[in-house]
């Protein structure tokens, strides 16, 4: 590689694609040319880097400066002065939130430097595309070692050792589910990459996949090599593109260099990795419906024991574990179980990727050591709520898991803490609520999903969602009656009694949790017929506040039922008969004079 | 059970020699009543027989049915009517008179051992047909049938290629014509009843045509509680289709997506390949106007 006096480190995530990274990295790379510093600087297009909300962002080194942000105007003039003249353009930078100074460097960023980095090691670090610059960070140095300096089973009692747990949700110990595994008996086996992330809300395992994609295949050889696997898996959503291109280039170059195929490093060991794509079923997670997927049967969940690691894949042992998990791999054996198991709690161990969304300033995906405060999450590195409104809640664990309230704000967070209060880690979403959220919508929302993604095989999943689901959506429209809420308590313990897999059984967490924190959101809108959160269209009006308004007409002209009335430069009102409330004034007002009560 | 008048008669009629009509005789036989056992077959036994495993506890469906068939047939209470039926019930609970039709079996069953020698030597026989008729070839177009071949062709295996192929085919059609899947059956030789199946199951096919721009709402957890729900409306009324639906003019379909995960840039729609975070429902609604061509 040619010696470059600055890197650019320009993200090309899914979401900084979206908001034109790669017409950025043109633009740069035609400025960088005017002025003669192609040889002096180098445009690295990395994965994701997190910081998803301020995209398109970019970081430069050595000094690192990080920018977000940005527009093709601005590159112009970024060059010129940053490149050419090396002072670094202050208007680019990111300002937290109650500051007026930005802050230049990366590193002193309350949302970077809280975090830890373990699975997410190499983001924006390196060309998730490239297997060099990999390589270059010491990458598949830990599969040298697993396979010419350590014995299977030393690599397992390592595993073991540090403490490791599933990252997909339920956290089971991932060094004794390789031991089961190992010692199960059959000719061929078989691991699998869990990469349906179908929680919603989630998308840590897209981020790795998408900034380093070889992290993920070195933790699966090293895996493949410990348990005796020969055949390898990644079942990946179809809703991620770029992660699949990714994974098949990446697949392509280990292979190509021997890190893949047969007779890998010559030890004889051989590993042959296949991409499988999902399509569109949240149910295809769980680890025997997935399995279903795979050897074209209906994707239905069946009965444990046997589990997947003594009868999966046509029969044979088969081990699966999440992307998160098998990423968090080479590095336990580069640096040892002791180093990671010295980070976390005492049941937890290591670092847990989130994605802090929702109502939050900074959104993006973090890595944090376990036991770390919702609060340093939400406030520190979440920079708190936008537009100075009350936090409500957080919501972990996806459909599967519950709502967190305030009073709970300075829990610890890792797989047992988080169970104690009604909720689950999950793959590791982190939706944060504010006043203007409904908890009983919420409720009504995941119950919909979960409807919608039953798969039908267990009567009391399939039919108890839909009658929970549809005491919601009366509840929501203001038909509540006296006796919901305990019917809706009732039939969760039915649910969650009589269901096969872990969708059905954990399917009434999220009613649950909300009733058992915001009963009196419930009470609201059942005795009171109102939604204190402004959310459910039933119950709310919107209305024209004459003091802010200044007689635009422009809600007026938007209104689809010509619901609005006024002269020019008079304040409006809102005809409430003729009103089905889509918002559309709300939306177009640019003067806040429009208000939900 | 009425018994104000004195009348109760000892005897009980069950309706059904399935598994649950046996249970009830024993039940009620070994409570000391005289049970008929009515049922229209020739045996008793119902359709349990052809289950394989029963829901909860996979046990075997034999095994449960088994005990009860050879516990009913012994029974000295149960008296059982097969190849029968229910002509009338006249009467009140405690008394009733029903009539049962016993259909001609013409043969004794107390002297009849079930050696099956009657069946042997019948000349007119009740011989099943195994081989099926067989499907008409299908009617496909000469290009789609080459467009279908091609797809079929990449993909070597049995069952487990379905997914793949109509991923393709997907790809292709935007959606799987009915054609194309009657292909495939025939191909790979994979019945089209579990290609169907399989189709229905999964969210990324579609049984429909759709549009040219597919228009998906992200609603994922994120997106939902930063008002994709309100962007949704706005979009429906926008195109006057419902989600799920396609345009009369096959431009725009309308679809719902949980989560793509760009959460960080919520709320999102997707049309075609090209992602737009962060929008509000008017501004939603002024991107489809980039796709009116």
């Amino acid at each position: 590689m040619e010696p470059y006096r600055t890197h650019v480190m320009l993200c090309a995530g899914t979401g900084c694609v979206s908001n034109g990274s790669f017409r950025i990295k043109e633009t740069l790379e035609r400025e960088l040319k005017k002025h003669n510093l192609q040889n002096e600087v180098a445009v690295v297009m990395t994965g994701c880097n997190g910081f998803c909300a301020q995209g398109p962002v970019m970081v430069v080194k050595p000094d690192d400066i990080f920018y977000q942000l940005l527009t093709d105007d601005d590159i112009t003039h970024l060059v010129e002065e940053h490149f050419l003249k090396g002072r670094p353009v202050q208007k680019l930078m990111y300002t937290p939130p109650a500051e007026e100074l930005p802050v230049p460097k990366m590193s002193d960023i309350g949302f970077f430097n809280k975090q830890r980095l373990i699975a997410l090691r190499n983001r924006g670090m390196i060309d998730p595309e490239q297997i060099d610059e990999y390589i270059a960070r010491d990458g598949y140095t830990a599969l040298a070692k697993a396979l010419n300096e350590m014995t299977p089973e030393q690599v397992i009692e390592e595993i073991k050792l540090s403490g490791l747990r599933g990252r997909g949700g339920a956290g089971f110990p991932t060094g004794r589910k390789w031991e089961l595994a190992r010692a199960a008996k059959g000719e061929t086996k078989h691991i699998v990459c869990n990469a349906d992330e179908g929680d919603p809300g989630a998308f840590m395992d897209r981020s790795i996949i998408e900034s380093d994609p070889h992290s993920v295949l070195e933790g699966m050889i090293i895996g493949a090599r410990a348990i005796g696997a020969s055949y390898g898996h990644v079942y990946i959503r179809n809703e991620y593109p770029l992660a699949r291109e990714r994974l098949i280039k990446a697949i392509k170059q280990a292979t190509d260099y021997g890190l893949l195929g047969k007779d890998i490093f010559g030890t004889g060991f051989d590993l042959d990795v296949s991409i499988h794509r999902g399509a569109g079923a949240f149910v295809c997670g769980e680890e025997t419906s997935l399995i279903a997927s795979l050897e074209g049967r209906a994707p239905e969940p069946r009965i444990r024991p046997p589990f997947p690691v003594e009868s999966g894949i046509w029969d044979a042992p088969t081990n699966i574990n999440n992307v998160e998990t098998w990423a968090n791999v080479p590095d336990i054996i580069n640096r040892g179980a002791k180093w990671f198991s010295a980070i976390g709690t005492e049941t937890s161990k290591g670092t847990k990727v989130f994605s802090v969304v929702g109502k939050v300033k900074n959104t993006g995906l973090v890595e944090v050591p376990m036991g770390i405060t919702l609060r340093e999450i939400v406030y520190d590195i979440g920079g708190g709520i936008p537009g100075d409104k009350e936090f409500k809640a957080v919501q972990t664990g996806g459909p599967s898991g519950g709502c967190i309230p305030q009073s709970l704000l300075d829990l610890p967070i890792d797989y047992e803490k988080l169970a104690e209060v009604g909720s689950i880690m999950g793959s590791g979403g982190l939706i944060v609520m504010d006043e203007d959220t409904c908890m009983v919508d919420v409720a009504r929302y995941f119950l919909e999903f979960l409807k919608d993604e039953s798969c039908g095989k267990c009567t009391a999943c399939r039919e108890g969602i839909d009658v929970m689901h549809g005491i919601l959506v009366r509840i929501c429209e203001g038909n509540g009656k006296e006796g919901d809420i305990e019917m809706l308590e009732e039939l969760s313990e039915a649910v969650k009694d009589s269901s096969l897999c872990a969708l059905g059984r954990t399917a009434p967490n999220p009613v649950i949790s909300t009733i058992r924190y915001f009963r009196d959101e419930y009470e609201a809108h059942i005795n009171d017929k109102s939604c204190p959160a402004g959310v459910c269209k039933a119950l709310i009006t919107y209305v024209i506040n004459e003091e802010k308004c200044k007689g635009c007409r422009l809600c007026a002209k938007n209104c689809p039922q010509e619901a609005i009335t006024g002269e020019v430069k008079m304040p409006h009102t809102i005809e409430q008969d003729k009103c089905i409330k889509c918002g559309v004034c709300f939306d177009v007002c640019k003067f806040d004079a429009v208000s939900v009560t | 059970m009425n018994q104000g008048n004195g009348q109760k008669v000892g005897a009980v009629l069950v309706v059904g020699g399935g598994v649950g009509g046996m249970q009830a005789s024993l039940d009620l036989a070994e409570a000391g009543y005289k049970v008929y056992l009515v049922e229209r077959g020739p045996s008793i036994g119902g359709v349990m027989a052809q289950l394989d495993k029963t829901f909860p506890t996979n046990d075997c469906a034999m095994c449960t049915l088994a005990p009860r068939m050879v516990d009913c047939g012994g029974h000295l209470n149960i008296e059982k009517l097969t190849y029968s039926e229910i002509e009338s019930i006249e009467g009140t609970a405690g008394n009733f008179s029903v009539r049962i039709r016993k259909k001609a079996r013409s043969v004794d069953p107390d002297k009849c051992t079930g050696c099956g020698e009657c069946v042997e030597h019948c000349l007119v026989k009740n011989i099943v047909y195994l081989d099926q008729p067989g499907r008409a070839p299908v009617q496909i177009e000469e290009s789609v049938r080459t467009k279908a071949d091609r797809i079929i062709g990449r993909y070597d295996g049995d069952r487990e290629t379905v997914v793949p192929i109509l991923q393709d085919i997907t790809d292709e059609f935007n959606w799987l014509p009915p054609d194309v899947l009657m292909r495939v059956s025939q191909e790979k030789q994979i019945p089209l009843e579990h290609i169907l199946r399989i189709a229905t199951f999964y969210k990324a096919f579609s049984l429909k045509p759709r549009g040219k721009h597919i228009v998906t709402v992200c609603m994922g957890t994120a997106c939902h509680v930063k008002g994709a729900p309100r962007i949704m409306d706005r979009l429906e009324r926008e195109l006057g289709i419902k989600t799920g639906e396609t345009t009369s003019d096959m431009r725009f379909t309308l679809e719902s997506v949980r989560c793509i995960g760009c959460c960080g840039l919520s709320p999102v729609i997707t049309i075609g390949d090209d992602l737009y975070g962060k929008v509000n429902p008017v501004e939603a609604a002024a991107i489809l106007d980039k796709y009116q061509d």
